[in-house]
Protein backbone atom coordinates (compact mmCIF):
# COMPACT_ATOMS: atom_id res chain seq x y z
CA UNK A 1 0.00 0.00 0.00
CA UNK A 2 3.06 2.47 1.42
CA UNK A 3 4.32 1.72 -2.34
CA UNK A 4 1.13 2.82 -4.15
CA UNK A 5 0.96 5.72 -2.06
CA UNK A 6 4.43 7.05 -3.02
CA UNK A 7 3.18 6.04 -6.78
CA UNK A 8 0.50 8.20 -6.76
CA UNK A 9 2.34 10.91 -4.99
CA UNK A 10 5.40 10.97 -7.34
CA UNK A 11 3.39 10.52 -10.81
CA UNK A 12 2.15 13.83 -12.12
CA UNK A 13 -0.77 12.16 -14.17
CA UNK A 14 -2.38 11.14 -10.82
CA UNK A 15 -1.98 13.96 -8.84
CA UNK A 16 -3.55 15.97 -11.93
CA UNK A 17 -6.36 13.97 -11.74
CA UNK A 18 -6.63 14.67 -8.17
CA UNK A 19 -6.41 17.98 -8.26
CA UNK A 20 -8.93 18.80 -11.18
CA UNK A 21 -11.30 16.24 -9.08
CA UNK A 22 -10.56 18.83 -5.94
CA UNK A 23 -11.57 21.07 -7.85
CA UNK A 24 -14.89 19.61 -9.15
CA UNK A 25 -15.60 18.60 -5.69
CA UNK A 26 -14.89 22.13 -4.27
CA UNK A 27 -16.92 24.45 -7.51
CA UNK A 28 -19.87 21.12 -7.19
CA UNK A 29 -20.47 21.72 -3.63
CA UNK A 30 -20.19 25.51 -3.39
CA UNK A 31 -22.80 25.84 -6.14
CA UNK A 32 -24.96 23.25 -4.50
CA UNK A 33 -24.61 25.06 -0.98
CA UNK A 34 -25.25 28.47 -2.84
CA UNK A 35 -28.52 26.78 -4.17
CA UNK A 36 -29.47 24.69 -1.31
CA UNK A 37 -29.37 27.74 0.89
CA UNK A 38 -31.42 29.84 -1.01
CA UNK A 39 -34.08 27.33 -1.52
CA UNK A 40 -33.43 26.46 1.88
CA UNK A 41 -34.26 29.70 3.37
CA UNK A 42 -37.83 30.52 0.70
CA UNK A 43 -39.20 27.17 1.45
CA UNK A 44 -38.43 27.67 5.30
CA UNK A 45 -39.77 31.50 5.22
CA UNK A 46 -43.14 29.99 3.16
CA UNK A 47 -43.80 27.46 6.07
CA UNK A 48 -43.49 29.79 8.61
CA UNK A 49 -45.73 32.64 6.73
CA UNK A 50 -47.74 29.59 6.58
CA UNK A 51 -48.20 29.98 10.14
CA UNK A 52 -49.53 33.86 10.24
CA UNK A 53 -51.52 34.04 6.99
CA UNK A 54 -53.85 31.38 5.26
CA UNK A 55 -52.77 33.05 1.62
CA UNK A 56 -49.74 30.52 1.88
CA UNK A 57 -51.79 27.49 3.26
CA UNK A 58 -50.70 26.16 -0.43
CA UNK A 59 -47.67 27.17 -1.15
CA UNK A 60 -46.70 25.61 2.37
CA UNK A 61 -48.18 22.48 1.47
CA UNK A 62 -46.23 21.81 -1.51
CA UNK A 63 -43.12 22.86 0.25
CA UNK A 64 -43.79 20.14 2.63
CA UNK A 65 -44.56 17.50 0.10
CA UNK A 66 -40.49 19.08 -1.33
CA UNK A 67 -39.08 18.38 2.49
CA UNK A 68 -40.93 14.91 2.92
CA UNK A 69 -40.25 13.46 -0.30
CA UNK A 70 -36.62 14.76 -0.97
CA UNK A 71 -35.40 13.85 2.61
CA UNK A 72 -37.43 10.53 2.21
CA UNK A 73 -35.57 8.93 -0.54
CA UNK A 74 -31.61 8.31 -1.24
CA UNK A 75 -30.11 11.39 -3.00
CA UNK A 76 -28.68 7.98 -5.62
CA UNK A 77 -31.87 8.07 -6.64
CA UNK A 78 -32.66 11.36 -7.14
CA UNK A 79 -29.34 12.01 -8.95
CA UNK A 80 -30.89 9.01 -11.40
CA UNK A 81 -33.88 10.68 -11.80
CA UNK A 82 -32.56 14.02 -12.64
CA UNK A 83 -30.02 13.00 -14.60
CA UNK A 84 -31.52 10.71 -16.66
CA UNK A 85 -34.80 11.41 -17.09
CA UNK A 86 -35.95 14.98 -15.57
CA UNK A 87 -33.55 16.89 -17.00
CA UNK A 88 -31.75 14.08 -19.55
CA UNK A 89 -30.59 17.00 -22.46
CA UNK A 90 -27.44 16.38 -24.22
CA UNK A 91 -24.86 17.87 -22.62
CA UNK A 92 -26.62 18.80 -19.97
CA UNK A 93 -25.38 16.33 -17.07
CA UNK A 94 -23.33 17.87 -14.87
CA UNK A 95 -25.93 20.89 -14.44
CA UNK A 96 -28.82 18.29 -13.58
CA UNK A 97 -26.11 16.65 -11.09
CA UNK A 98 -25.20 19.89 -9.48
CA UNK A 99 -29.02 20.99 -9.33
CA UNK A 100 -29.91 17.53 -7.45
CA UNK A 101 -27.30 18.12 -5.05
CA UNK A 102 -28.54 21.87 -4.35
CA UNK A 103 -32.56 20.96 -4.07
CA UNK A 104 -31.62 18.11 -2.12
CA UNK A 105 -29.33 20.62 0.04
CA UNK A 106 -32.58 22.76 0.16
CA UNK A 107 -34.85 20.36 2.10
CA UNK A 108 -32.37 19.83 4.73
CA UNK A 109 -31.42 23.79 5.07
CA UNK A 110 -34.76 24.10 5.05
CA UNK A 111 -35.86 22.52 8.08
CA UNK A 112 -32.91 23.76 10.15
CA UNK A 113 -33.87 27.18 9.14
CA UNK A 114 -37.63 26.43 10.55
CA UNK A 115 -36.27 24.71 13.23
CA UNK A 116 -33.71 27.84 13.95
CA UNK A 117 -37.23 30.89 13.62
CA UNK A 118 -39.12 28.30 15.83
CA UNK A 119 -36.38 28.25 18.43
CA UNK A 120 -36.20 32.08 19.05
CA UNK A 121 -38.58 33.04 21.84
CA UNK A 122 -42.44 33.52 21.02
CA UNK A 123 -42.27 36.62 23.34
CA UNK A 124 -40.20 38.33 20.66
CA UNK A 125 -42.56 38.41 17.93
CA UNK A 126 -45.11 39.27 20.58
CA UNK A 127 -43.46 42.51 22.01
CA UNK A 128 -42.69 43.27 18.32
CA UNK A 129 -46.89 42.70 17.13
CA UNK A 130 -47.57 44.62 20.42
CA UNK A 131 -45.95 47.87 19.65
CA UNK A 132 -47.60 47.99 16.06
CA UNK A 133 -44.93 46.43 13.98
CA UNK A 134 -46.20 44.61 11.25
CA UNK A 135 -45.25 40.44 11.20
CA UNK A 136 -42.88 41.26 8.12
CA UNK A 137 -41.19 43.82 9.71
CA UNK A 138 -40.46 41.94 13.40
CA UNK A 139 -39.55 38.93 11.26
CA UNK A 140 -37.17 40.53 9.55
CA UNK A 141 -35.29 42.58 12.02
CA UNK A 142 -35.70 41.15 15.30
CA UNK A 143 -36.77 36.71 14.57
CA UNK A 144 -34.11 36.04 11.99
CA UNK A 145 -31.11 37.78 13.07
CA UNK A 146 -31.55 35.94 16.40
CA UNK A 147 -32.34 32.43 14.49
CA UNK A 148 -29.26 32.97 12.37
CA UNK A 149 -27.51 32.53 15.40
CA UNK A 150 -28.87 29.29 16.48
CA UNK A 151 -29.01 28.16 12.56
CA UNK A 152 -25.45 28.47 11.58
CA UNK A 153 -24.09 25.52 13.59
CA UNK A 154 -26.38 22.92 11.67
CA UNK A 155 -26.22 24.88 8.24
CA UNK A 156 -22.64 24.17 8.86
CA UNK A 157 -23.48 20.12 9.44
CA UNK A 158 -25.38 20.53 6.70
CA UNK A 159 -22.16 22.01 4.40
CA UNK A 160 -20.15 18.67 5.69
CA UNK A 161 -22.40 16.23 4.46
CA UNK A 162 -23.01 17.65 1.36
CA UNK A 163 -19.72 18.09 0.54
CA UNK A 164 -19.36 14.32 1.08
CA UNK A 165 -22.40 13.51 -0.87
CA UNK A 166 -21.42 15.02 -3.88
CA UNK A 167 -18.50 11.93 -4.14
CA UNK A 168 -21.85 10.10 -5.82
CA UNK A 169 -21.98 12.70 -9.19
CA UNK A 170 -19.87 10.37 -10.94
CA UNK A 171 -22.66 7.44 -10.76
CA UNK A 172 -23.78 8.76 -13.49
CA UNK A 173 -20.82 8.69 -15.34
CA UNK A 174 -17.63 10.82 -15.12
CA UNK A 175 -15.51 11.80 -18.21
CA UNK A 176 -12.07 13.29 -17.41
CA UNK A 177 -12.54 16.98 -17.47
CA UNK A 178 -16.20 17.76 -16.99
CA UNK A 179 -17.74 18.66 -14.43
CA UNK A 180 -18.64 15.29 -13.17
CA UNK A 181 -15.19 14.37 -12.67
CA UNK A 182 -14.67 14.77 -8.73
CA UNK A 183 -12.39 13.25 -6.39
CA UNK A 184 -14.09 10.64 -5.81
CA UNK A 185 -14.26 9.00 -9.61
CA UNK A 186 -10.33 10.46 -9.51
CA UNK A 187 -9.27 7.91 -7.29
CA UNK A 188 -11.68 5.63 -8.89
CA UNK A 189 -9.21 5.78 -12.23
CA UNK A 190 -6.01 5.83 -10.30
CA UNK A 191 -7.06 2.73 -8.78
CA UNK A 192 -7.77 1.29 -12.67
CA UNK A 193 -4.39 2.43 -13.25
CA UNK A 194 -2.91 0.35 -10.47
CA UNK A 195 -4.13 -2.80 -11.23
CA UNK A 196 -6.99 -2.70 -8.71
CA UNK A 197 -5.50 -0.92 -5.70
CA UNK A 198 -8.34 1.25 -4.44
CA UNK A 199 -7.21 2.09 -1.10
CA UNK A 200 -4.70 3.81 -1.46
CA UNK A 201 -6.17 6.36 -3.84
CA UNK A 202 -9.01 6.49 -1.22
CA UNK A 203 -7.01 7.44 1.47
CA UNK A 204 -5.64 10.44 -0.41
CA UNK A 205 -8.46 11.44 -1.48
CA UNK A 206 -10.24 11.44 2.22
CA UNK A 207 -7.20 13.28 3.30
CA UNK A 208 -8.66 15.90 0.75
CA UNK A 209 -11.57 16.11 1.90
CA UNK A 210 -10.80 16.23 5.72
CA UNK A 211 -8.80 19.40 5.03
CA UNK A 212 -11.63 20.92 3.26
CA UNK A 213 -14.25 20.05 5.92
CA UNK A 214 -11.52 21.24 8.90
CA UNK A 215 -11.21 24.74 6.31
CA UNK A 216 -15.01 24.48 6.58
CA UNK A 217 -15.16 23.99 10.25
CA UNK A 218 -12.89 26.94 11.12
CA UNK A 219 -15.14 29.08 8.94
CA UNK A 220 -18.04 28.41 10.88
CA UNK A 221 -16.99 28.91 14.01
CA UNK A 222 -15.71 32.16 12.88
CA UNK A 223 -19.02 33.40 11.82
CA UNK A 224 -20.61 31.81 14.97
CA UNK A 225 -18.14 34.13 17.04
CA UNK A 226 -18.95 37.01 15.01
CA UNK A 227 -22.61 36.47 15.64
CA UNK A 228 -22.46 35.81 19.24
CA UNK A 229 -21.58 39.41 19.74
CA UNK A 230 -24.96 40.78 21.33
CA UNK A 231 -24.77 37.99 23.70
CA UNK A 232 -21.47 38.50 25.44
CA UNK A 233 -21.47 42.47 25.65
CA UNK B 1 -62.23 53.35 25.91
CA UNK B 2 -60.82 49.93 25.46
CA UNK B 3 -63.97 47.72 25.12
CA UNK B 4 -64.53 43.66 25.03
CA UNK B 5 -68.38 42.61 24.62
CA UNK B 6 -69.49 38.64 25.09
CA UNK B 7 -66.09 37.37 24.38
CA UNK B 8 -65.30 33.61 24.53
CA UNK B 9 -61.93 32.10 24.40
CA UNK B 10 -61.48 28.23 23.38
CA UNK B 11 -58.37 26.73 23.41
CA UNK B 12 -59.24 22.99 22.10
CA UNK B 13 -61.92 22.01 24.34
CA UNK B 14 -61.40 24.58 27.08
CA UNK B 15 -63.31 27.69 27.71
CA UNK B 16 -60.75 29.59 28.99
CA UNK B 17 -62.96 33.22 28.43
CA UNK B 18 -66.87 32.23 28.69
CA UNK B 19 -69.15 35.61 28.18
CA UNK B 20 -67.05 38.33 29.41
CA UNK B 21 -68.02 41.84 28.81
CA UNK B 22 -66.52 45.09 30.33
CA UNK B 23 -65.30 48.76 29.49
CA UNK B 24 -62.35 50.42 30.25
CA UNK B 25 -62.91 53.98 30.50
CA UNK B 26 -60.29 56.48 30.12
CA UNK B 27 -58.31 57.18 32.82
CA UNK B 28 -59.29 54.54 34.53
CA UNK B 29 -56.72 51.99 36.21
CA UNK B 30 -58.53 48.39 36.01
CA UNK B 31 -56.63 45.98 38.11
CA UNK B 32 -57.35 41.79 37.24
CA UNK B 33 -56.91 39.76 40.18
CA UNK B 34 -57.65 35.76 40.70
CA UNK B 35 -56.63 32.28 40.51
CA UNK B 36 -54.13 30.92 37.81
CA UNK B 37 -56.14 29.65 34.89
CA UNK B 38 -58.73 31.97 35.17
CA UNK B 39 -58.51 33.87 32.01
CA UNK B 40 -56.99 37.00 33.44
CA UNK B 41 -54.18 37.18 31.27
CA UNK B 42 -56.09 35.95 28.29
CA UNK B 43 -58.67 38.65 28.76
CA UNK B 44 -55.69 41.06 28.56
CA UNK B 45 -54.00 39.63 25.32
CA UNK B 46 -57.90 39.46 23.91
CA UNK B 47 -57.60 43.84 24.13
CA UNK B 48 -54.84 43.80 21.82
CA UNK B 49 -55.25 40.72 19.74
CA UNK B 50 -52.64 38.64 20.98
CA UNK B 51 -55.10 36.70 21.35
CA UNK B 52 -57.99 36.17 19.16
CA UNK B 53 -60.89 35.46 20.77
CA UNK B 54 -62.88 32.62 19.43
CA UNK B 55 -66.63 34.33 19.80
CA UNK B 56 -67.04 38.37 20.49
CA UNK B 57 -65.87 41.75 19.91
CA UNK B 58 -63.06 43.98 20.82
CA UNK B 59 -63.82 47.60 20.54
CA UNK B 60 -61.17 50.18 21.06
CA UNK B 61 -62.63 53.81 20.97
CA UNK B 62 -65.17 53.56 18.41
CA UNK B 63 -63.27 51.50 16.32
CA UNK B 64 -63.71 47.29 15.77
CA UNK B 65 -60.73 44.94 15.91
CA UNK B 66 -62.15 41.75 15.72
CA UNK B 67 -64.43 40.31 12.83
CA UNK B 68 -67.85 41.16 13.39
CA UNK B 69 -70.17 38.94 15.93
CA UNK B 70 -73.22 39.01 14.28
CA UNK B 71 -75.17 37.13 17.92
CA UNK B 72 -74.39 40.98 19.16
CA UNK B 73 -76.18 42.22 16.28
CA UNK B 74 -79.99 41.70 16.10
CA UNK B 75 -80.44 43.26 12.87
CA UNK B 76 -77.74 41.31 11.45
CA UNK B 77 -79.07 38.26 12.65
CA UNK B 78 -82.61 39.57 11.03
CA UNK B 79 -80.95 39.09 7.71
CA UNK B 80 -80.45 35.63 8.21
CA UNK B 81 -81.50 33.02 6.16
CA UNK B 82 -81.93 31.08 9.47
CA UNK B 83 -84.52 34.07 10.86
CA UNK B 84 -86.15 34.37 7.97
CA UNK B 85 -86.67 30.43 7.97
CA UNK B 86 -87.63 30.40 11.54
CA UNK B 87 -90.14 33.32 11.10
CA UNK B 88 -92.17 31.93 8.85
CA UNK B 89 -93.08 29.32 11.25
CA UNK B 90 -94.91 31.75 13.13
CA UNK B 91 -92.55 32.79 15.99
CA UNK B 92 -92.09 36.28 17.23
CA UNK B 93 -88.87 38.40 16.48
CA UNK B 94 -87.93 38.11 19.93
CA UNK B 95 -87.92 34.49 20.20
CA UNK B 96 -86.09 33.68 16.78
CA UNK B 97 -83.31 35.96 17.87
CA UNK B 98 -82.99 34.53 21.65
CA UNK B 99 -83.47 31.07 20.24
CA UNK B 100 -80.36 32.04 17.52
CA UNK B 101 -78.24 33.59 20.44
CA UNK B 102 -78.94 30.21 22.59
CA UNK B 103 -78.14 27.78 20.22
CA UNK B 104 -75.60 28.79 18.01
CA UNK B 105 -77.82 28.40 14.91
CA UNK B 106 -75.72 30.61 12.62
CA UNK B 107 -74.42 29.35 9.96
CA UNK B 108 -71.09 29.98 7.98
CA UNK B 109 -73.37 30.64 5.29
CA UNK B 110 -76.52 32.45 5.42
CA UNK B 111 -77.46 34.29 2.11
CA UNK B 112 -76.71 37.40 0.57
CA UNK B 113 -77.82 40.10 2.30
CA UNK B 114 -76.32 38.52 5.46
CA UNK B 115 -73.31 38.54 4.35
CA UNK B 116 -73.03 41.88 2.55
CA UNK B 117 -74.16 43.37 6.01
CA UNK B 118 -71.22 42.12 7.65
CA UNK B 119 -68.94 43.18 4.97
CA UNK B 120 -70.37 46.79 5.33
CA UNK B 121 -70.31 46.68 9.02
CA UNK B 122 -66.75 45.30 9.16
CA UNK B 123 -66.07 48.19 5.95
CA UNK B 124 -67.48 50.86 8.13
CA UNK B 125 -65.97 50.16 11.46
CA UNK B 126 -62.96 47.96 11.27
CA UNK B 127 -59.30 49.16 12.29
CA UNK B 128 -56.04 48.16 11.25
CA UNK B 129 -55.02 46.02 14.13
CA UNK B 130 -51.24 47.29 13.68
CA UNK B 131 -52.82 50.91 13.81
CA UNK B 132 -54.34 50.05 17.01
CA UNK B 133 -51.78 48.17 18.55
CA UNK B 134 -49.42 51.48 18.47
CA UNK B 135 -51.80 53.58 20.98
CA UNK B 136 -52.02 50.11 23.23
CA UNK B 137 -48.82 49.86 25.37
CA UNK B 138 -47.82 46.22 26.47
CA UNK B 139 -45.73 44.85 29.06
CA UNK B 140 -44.95 41.16 29.66
CA UNK B 141 -44.59 38.70 32.38
CA UNK B 142 -41.28 38.13 30.94
CA UNK B 143 -40.46 42.20 30.10
CA UNK B 144 -39.81 40.56 25.93
CA UNK B 145 -36.54 43.09 25.06
CA UNK B 146 -35.34 42.51 21.95
CA UNK B 147 -32.17 40.49 22.58
CA UNK B 148 -30.55 41.68 19.35
CA UNK B 149 -30.73 45.06 19.88
CA UNK B 150 -29.42 47.24 22.08
CA UNK B 151 -31.54 49.02 24.85
CA UNK B 152 -31.76 52.59 22.70
CA UNK B 153 -32.64 50.36 19.90
CA UNK B 154 -35.49 48.41 21.78
CA UNK B 155 -36.74 52.44 22.72
CA UNK B 156 -35.91 53.48 18.94
CA UNK B 157 -37.30 50.29 16.60
CA UNK B 158 -40.95 51.17 16.67
CA UNK B 159 -40.92 54.55 15.82
CA UNK B 160 -38.26 54.55 13.44
CA UNK B 161 -39.57 51.64 11.77
CA UNK B 162 -43.02 52.64 11.15
CA UNK B 163 -41.80 56.21 10.52
CA UNK B 164 -43.68 57.85 13.01
CA UNK B 165 -40.17 59.54 14.10
CA UNK B 166 -36.80 60.12 12.56
CA UNK B 167 -33.83 58.74 13.67
CA UNK B 168 -32.60 61.85 15.90
CA UNK B 169 -36.43 62.25 17.14
CA UNK B 170 -36.62 59.24 18.47
CA UNK B 171 -32.75 58.87 20.24
CA UNK B 172 -33.56 61.77 21.61
CA UNK B 173 -37.07 60.86 22.93
CA UNK B 174 -34.73 57.24 24.41
CA UNK B 175 -32.50 59.49 25.88
CA UNK B 176 -35.17 61.43 27.60
CA UNK B 177 -37.11 58.12 28.75
CA UNK B 178 -34.41 56.56 29.79
CA UNK B 179 -33.42 59.62 32.27
CA UNK B 180 -36.94 58.97 33.61
CA UNK B 181 -35.81 55.74 34.59
CA UNK B 182 -31.77 56.61 35.49
CA UNK B 183 -30.67 54.31 33.26
CA UNK B 184 -29.53 56.82 30.59
CA UNK B 185 -26.03 54.71 31.28
CA UNK B 186 -27.00 51.45 30.22
CA UNK B 187 -28.58 52.82 26.14
CA UNK B 188 -25.54 51.13 24.73
CA UNK B 189 -25.66 47.63 26.07
CA UNK B 190 -27.30 44.60 25.15
CA UNK B 191 -30.42 43.26 27.70
CA UNK B 192 -28.89 40.25 28.57
CA UNK B 193 -26.30 42.55 30.55
CA UNK B 194 -29.25 43.92 32.40
CA UNK B 195 -31.15 42.72 36.02
CA UNK B 196 -34.95 41.59 35.46
CA UNK B 197 -36.33 44.92 37.11
CA UNK B 198 -33.99 47.15 34.96
CA UNK B 199 -35.23 45.15 31.82
CA UNK B 200 -38.93 45.42 33.03
CA UNK B 201 -38.50 49.39 33.26
CA UNK B 202 -37.08 49.29 30.03
CA UNK B 203 -39.17 47.24 28.62
CA UNK B 204 -42.01 49.73 30.36
CA UNK B 205 -40.35 52.98 28.67
CA UNK B 206 -40.31 51.23 25.52
CA UNK B 207 -44.20 50.77 25.30
CA UNK B 208 -44.26 54.77 26.44
CA UNK B 209 -41.81 55.45 22.74
CA UNK B 210 -45.06 54.71 21.01
CA UNK B 211 -46.78 57.38 23.36
CA UNK B 212 -50.01 54.79 23.78
CA UNK B 213 -53.44 56.15 25.27
CA UNK B 214 -53.14 52.55 26.85
CA UNK B 215 -51.21 50.63 28.52
CA UNK B 216 -51.69 46.52 29.11
CA UNK B 217 -49.48 44.74 31.85
CA UNK B 218 -49.42 41.19 31.62
CA UNK B 219 -48.07 40.19 35.30
CA UNK B 220 -45.30 42.55 35.21
CA UNK B 221 -43.14 41.61 38.04
CA UNK B 222 -44.29 37.73 38.23
CA UNK B 223 -40.94 37.07 37.07
CA UNK B 224 -38.67 39.08 39.44
CA UNK B 225 -36.54 38.83 42.48
CA UNK B 226 -38.36 40.48 45.22
CA UNK B 227 -35.93 42.93 45.80
CA UNK B 228 -37.02 44.20 42.55
CA UNK B 229 -40.57 44.55 42.52
CA UNK B 230 -40.48 47.56 44.04
CA UNK B 231 -38.70 49.95 41.30
CA UNK B 232 -41.51 48.27 38.64
CA UNK B 233 -44.02 49.03 40.79
CA UNK B 234 -42.90 52.29 41.87
CA UNK B 235 -42.47 53.24 38.42
CA UNK B 236 -46.23 51.37 36.86
CA UNK B 237 -47.58 53.98 39.88
CA UNK B 238 -45.98 56.46 38.78
CA UNK B 239 -47.65 56.21 35.20
CA UNK B 240 -50.65 55.78 37.22
CA UNK B 241 -50.93 58.94 38.85
CA UNK B 242 -49.79 60.58 35.23
CA UNK B 243 -52.99 59.72 33.90
CA UNK B 244 -52.57 56.82 31.90
CA UNK B 245 -55.40 54.26 31.22
CA UNK B 246 -54.39 51.25 32.56
CA UNK B 247 -55.31 47.92 32.58
CA UNK B 248 -53.00 45.07 34.89
CA UNK B 249 -52.99 41.67 35.71
CA UNK B 250 -51.20 41.29 39.14
CA UNK B 251 -51.04 38.74 41.78
CA UNK B 252 -49.03 41.56 44.03
CA UNK B 253 -52.59 42.70 45.99
CA UNK B 254 -51.49 45.47 48.14
CA UNK B 255 -50.40 47.24 44.71
CA UNK B 256 -53.60 46.29 43.34
CA UNK B 257 -55.50 47.80 46.02
CA UNK B 258 -53.21 51.32 46.19
CA UNK B 259 -53.37 51.76 42.10
CA UNK B 260 -56.56 50.30 41.11
CA UNK B 261 -60.16 52.90 40.29
CA UNK B 262 -61.82 49.20 39.71
CA UNK B 263 -60.60 45.39 40.36
CA UNK B 264 -61.74 42.71 38.37
CA UNK B 265 -61.77 38.96 40.01
CA UNK B 266 -61.80 36.78 37.25
CA UNK B 267 -62.03 32.93 37.94
CA UNK B 268 -63.18 29.70 35.90
CA UNK B 269 -63.44 32.40 32.86
CA UNK B 270 -65.52 35.02 34.12
CA UNK B 271 -65.68 38.00 36.12
CA UNK B 272 -67.02 37.11 39.44
CA UNK B 273 -66.85 39.84 41.08
CA UNK B 274 -65.97 43.56 40.44
CA UNK B 275 -66.31 46.68 41.87
CA UNK B 276 -63.88 49.45 43.61
CA UNK B 277 -60.73 48.23 45.76
CA UNK B 278 -62.02 49.21 48.91
CA UNK B 279 -65.38 47.56 48.61
CA UNK B 280 -64.22 44.52 46.81
CA UNK B 281 -60.66 44.03 49.20
CA UNK B 282 -63.09 44.90 52.65
CA UNK B 283 -66.33 43.19 51.73
CA UNK B 284 -65.69 40.52 49.32
CA UNK B 285 -69.34 38.77 48.40
CA UNK B 286 -68.79 35.79 46.69
CA UNK B 287 -67.42 33.27 48.21
CA UNK B 288 -65.15 32.35 45.56
CA UNK B 289 -63.32 35.41 46.45
CA UNK B 290 -63.38 35.26 49.78
CA UNK B 291 -61.87 31.81 49.44
CA UNK B 292 -59.01 33.50 47.14
CA UNK B 293 -58.22 35.97 49.86
CA UNK B 294 -58.62 33.79 52.61
CA UNK B 295 -55.08 32.50 50.46
CA UNK B 296 -53.62 35.33 48.95
CA UNK B 297 -53.55 37.93 51.92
Amino acid sequence: MFEDLGKILTSSEYMGYIWQGFGTTLLVTLIAVLIGLVLGFIVAIIKIAALNSKWMKIPAFICSIYTTVIRGTPVALQLFLMVFSILAFPGFKPVAAILTFGINSGAYVSENIRAGIMSVDKGQMEAGRSLGIPWTYTMVKIIFPQAIKNVVPAIGNEMISLLKETSIIGWVGSTVGTLTFDLNAASGIIALGLGGAYLAPSIIVGCFYLVVVYAMVLLIKLVEGRLRKSDRR
Amino acid sequence: MIAVKNLYKNFGKTNVLKAVSTTVEKGEKVVIIGPSGGGKSTLLRCMNLLETPTYGEVWVEDKLLTPVDPYLHPEIIRLSSTYKRMTEGGATDEEVIAEIKKNDLLRRFEGRDYASAIRTYQKQNTLDVNLARRKIGMVFQHFNLFNNKTVLDNLTLAPITLKLKSKAEAEEQAYALLKRIGLEDKAKVYPSTLSGGQKQRIAIVRALAMKPDYMLFDEPTSALDPEMVGEVLSLIKELAASGMTMVIVTHEMGFAREVASRVLFMADGVITEEGAPEELFENPKTERLKDFFSKVL
